[in-house]
């Protein structure tokens, strides 16, 4: 991953967390008469998922890409990692021929951050290499849930539309169902071999592309290692003589020793997330991967212990008060939180793991003194934790059904520059922009410019992505590093029942566990008492928890797991 | 150049009034009912430049505010906009549930809560903001020094062009739990304050918010009831032996009284819309227990968790109980013999 990839999923990843329990996967109509008043023509079950024999019937062909061998190969889950510096002069041709037939493709994708104009130069480069005339309609990607829900509903929705699973929440599902196409003419089988970079896409992201039994979904691929690290300030770790906590009582006691308010300083950030990890929670961002299958029986994880213990150690953590005062506000309060723990207010916070890198990054240039490093995730007795997969791709790109087979075409064209593996000039244009222009080569390091940073982010490394890949050939250590993390951790990390599968839940129950995360952190700021917590669990099964269980019991029955 | 037209048209238009009238008369004595028929047509007749020129606000009106009513009937249904592409097609055929919705609502205790804490917090508006522009003004009237007023008028009214982002920014800076005000107190060995964050008090912060933000911008229209008042009267009192206090109470609070009675009226009418953007801010912050009010429920029932009927029932029932809020309002009002929003 490059800093603009970074940043594109340093908000997205960390968002699909955010938006953990908001998430709801599902939300389908799956009252007939709606179905029976459009027509009912689209058949397949819009509730449910599909996997097994269903799924291979319409899966692509995996055709592996070989253009250059990692540094360090994936393993546990992890991405693949380049450390070493970059052969400009070697770079493959992964796109021989423009496929693009010169239409016009419009996108709707998030943002985060400032769109360049649409004639600038990345993407007029981007455009002339596809071949295509894309037009971006980019939308601020932290209220995209807003925008989307509108667009959907409209008659005018692009022809191509970027959706992060965490925004699939209330009725979404059936937005994508029921307005994009069914990519399996076009990819299923052999005959994704036309697109040879999104035939080296791995099969399990090509899985969760599955919506409503169609393969719709063009696929941002990810490891399965989960996501989230406490980055710390190694610097003043080192200054001040602290060790690095190995359980949760350490973290606790550290947090004591090394908070001093009146000197500004707090020990760490929310550590809800990580505390869900120490504790060995079921999650992972979505709502599928709550559900486990223990001793025969599938139970939630708002009804393990573990789930308790974990809010509760937070909840002590907050009212000894070792968390910055600014983690107290909602979400969309903190702001950015970047100024404040480089300034050493807060020494520990958890984060999406391209932000070890991308802060680092960032740091570099304006602080130069700070170097921040991740911990790994202890088990909270000290032993080694139990961690739980996270989905192998959450970000899809859909094509909208009116939209004609040229045009389809032209979006696949797209997709297939988009995902052209590190070490290609495709990869190099997509991550970089133009050298010379966006980014210049200094000892086989590129370094963006300002035009760079400015146009190069976001946009089509949104479309379609290679296989998990992490290359940072200006913090090699880094790289190492992140990589390294992963294949650690993913030694420790188990697949829960539902991994790898796109679920639909029934309608009448998406909203049912909505409001979890924000219990959660009333209970962690003391607004709210763990009493209250399991008088919520308590409704939940009464109101449809326990339906649920059996919707998914009989779901798992007929499908069988996807992690086998 | 409209200016101009438009009285002379009506100008014109004023003369086919007579004689309407005059017919009219002349109808009367013979036959009754038609002279009422013709009156009306002629009425028409004689208001037809009038009637015109009010048209297209009134087809805007009907476009942009009434037509969207309709589309309340979602709150009886399940509804579901991605079923088409249009709207309208969606909901014909969306799923009719009854009252399904308000039924829900009613057994919801987060409905409750957000009602509970909009009353509480229209209560602790009305006692704490409300009497405020009003010192304010009868203050900034009491300056004599034309310059001095300006300026003073001015710094009170900045605030009110400040977004609310801003001005929860400022506040969260100056009084946040790492704010300047905390970090005073805890580098001269005190514990820091837990303002922003409290939910025991957070009506408080919200009325302190507002008062902050828009008191200075209130005074607007009691400076210009003020401004009606004759200085005849103030000399007159004055000379009859009348101190500051009792030219006040006899005086100037009578001439505001129906500007008081009347912004109080709309402010009930109000009464269940006490803040959106500023409170849906600071809703996390709190959490919903004391943060979440029947805007910020419908906000995010309909637009976040995307149940469409469910916060169509919660904006429907909120609407329904405003408007009776108005007229109850609006009575109180004629029997204190003032002049209210609207007479009969």
């Amino acid at each position: 991953m490059t800093p603009n990839a970074a940043s594109a999923s340093s908000g997205t990843t960390r968002r699909s967390f955010l938006a953990s329990t908001a998430v709801a996967t599902a939300a389908v109509a799956g009252g007939m008469p709606l179905l029976a008043a459009c027509g009912g023509s689209e058949g397949g079950s819009r509730e449910g998922t599909t996997s097994g024999k269903n799924a291979k019937k319409i899966l692509p062909a995996y055709v592996a890409s070989n253009v250059v061998q990692p540094d360090i190969p994936s393993k546990n889950g992890s991405a693949m990692g380049f450390t070493s510096k970059l052969d400009v002069a070697g770079l493959k041709t992964s796109v021989p021929k423009k496929l693009g037939k010169g239409g016009k493709v419009t996108i709707m994708s998030p943002f985060w951050g400032s769109p360049p104009k649409q004639g600038c130069a990345y993407y007029t480069a981007m455009n002339d290499l596809i071949g295509v005339d894309v037009e971006w309609r980019n939308q601020d990607g932290n209220t995209y849930d807003q925008k989307l829900g509108a667009v959907l509903a409209s008659s005018d929705v692009p022809d191509m539309v970027v959706v992060p699973s965490w925004n699939m929440m209330g009725k979404i599902p059936n937005a994508i169902i029921s307005k994009f196409a069914d990519l399996g003419p076009y990819l299923s089988g052999d005959k994704i071999k036309e697109y040879p970079n999104l035939a080296a896409i791995p099969s399990d992201a090509w899985q969760r592309s599955i919506f409503g039994g169609k393969l719709m979904g063009l696929p941002m691929p990810a490891g399965y290692v989960g996501n989230i690290v406490p980055i710390y300030r190694q610097d003043i770790f080192e200054k001040e003589g602290y060790e690095v906590p190995r359980s949760s009582d350490e973290f606790m006691a550290w947090c004591k020793d090394a908070t001093n308010a009146r000197a500004k300083r707090w020990a760490c950030g929310d550590m809800k997330w990580t505390a869900f990890a120490n504790f060995g929670v079921l999650g992972g961002g979505e709502k599928p991967l709550w559900w486990n299958l223990v001793d025969g029986k599938l139970i939630n994880r708002i009804e393990t212990p573990q789930y308790l213990e974990a809010i509760e150690w937070t909840r002590k953590l907050f009212a000894a008060k070792v968390v910055h005062p600014n983690f107290y506000l909602g979400k969309g309060q903190i702001g950015d939180t970047a100024p404040m723990f480089a300034a050493g207010e807060f020494l520990v916070y958890p984060d999406d793991i391209s932000n070890w890198y991308g802060r680092q990054a960032s740091y570099s240039t304006q602080n130069p003194d700070v170097k921040i490093w991740g911990m790994d995730i202890w088990g909270h007795d000290g032993g080694h934790p139990t961690l739980y997969a996270t989905n192998p791709a959450n970000i899809f790109a859909f094509i909208n059904k009116k939209a004609s087979e040229s045009v389809i075409r032209d979006a696949l064209a797209v997709a297939n520059v988009t995902a052209a593996p590190y070490g290609t000039k495709e990869w190099m244009m997509t991550q970089y922009g133009v050298e010379g222009t966006h980014y210049t080569i200094k000892d086989g390091v590129p370094v963006k410019n300002d035009k760079g940073n400015n146009e190069v982010i976001n946009a089509y490394v949104m479309v379609a992505s290679p296989a998990a890949t992490i290359a940072h050939p200006d913090l090699p250590d880094y790289t190492r590093a992140m990589v390294e993390w992963q294949q650690r951790m993913g030694a420790f990390t188990k697949k829960s029942s539902f991994w790898g599968l796109q679920i639909t839940e029934p309608s009448r129950y998406t909203n049912l566990a909505t409001n979890f995360e924000q219990l959660e952190d009333d209970i962690i700021r003391g607004h709210k008492k763990i009493s209250d917590m399991q008088q919520a669990i308590a409704d939940w099964k009464s109101k449809g928890g326990d339906k649920l269980r059996d919707w998914y019991k009989k779901l798992l029955d007929e499908n069988g797991s996807a992690a086998g | 150049m409209s200016h101009s037209t438009v009285p002379r048209s009506s100008a014109e238009a004023g003369t086919p009034v007579k004689t309407a009238a005059a017919s009219g008369d002349a109808a009367r004595p013979r036959e009754k009912r038609v002279t009422r028929k013709l009156s009306l047509r002629h009425r028409f007749r004689r208001d037809r430049v009038l009637i015109l020129m009010t048209l297209p606000a009134v087809v805007l009106l009907l476009i942009f505010n009434y037509l969207p009513i309709l589309g309340n009937v979602v709150a009886f249904q399940d509804y579901d906009p991605y079923i088409s592409d249009n709207g309208i097609v969606s909901i014909l055929h969306s799923p009719f549930v009854g009252l399904e919705n308000f039924q829900r609502m009613f057994d919801d205790p987060d409905f409750w809560n957000a009602v509970e804490n909009t009353l509480v917090l229209f209560f602790v508006q009305l006692l704490l903001f409300f009497p405020i522009p009003v010192l304010l003004a009868l203050l900034i009237n009491s300056v004599v020094r034309p310059r001095v007023r300006a300026v003073a008028q001015a710094v009170l009214y900045l605030p009110h062009f400040f977004s609310w982002v801003l001005v929860i920014a400022v506040f969260q800076q100056m009084f946040g739990g790492a704010g300047m005000l905390s970090q005073l107190l805890r580098e001269n060995g005190h514990d820091g304050l837990n303002i922003m964050t409290n939910p025991d008090t957070f009506p408080f912060l919200l009325t302190a918010q507002s008062v902050w933000k828009d008191a200075g911008w209130g005074i607007i229209v009691f400076l210009a009831a003020l401004a009606s008042v004759s200085p005849d009267l103030y000399e007159a009192a004055a000379m009859d032996g009348a101190g500051r206090w009792r030219r006040m109470w006899h005086i100037t609070l009578p001439a505001l009284r129906p500007v008081i009675a009347l912004l109080l009226v709309l402010r009930v009418g109000d009464a269940l819309t006490v803040g959106f953007e500023q409170i849906l801010l600071q809703r996390d912050g709190v959490g919903p227990g004391a943060g979440e009010v029947l805007d910020t429920f419908v906000w995010w029932n309909g637009v976040r968790n995307q149940d469409f009927g469910y916060a169509a029932a919660a904006g429907l029932v909120k609407g329904v109980v405003s408007i009776g809020l108005v007229l109850a309002a609006n009575k109180v009002a004629h029997l204190m013999g003032e002049q209210g929003v609207y007479q009969k």
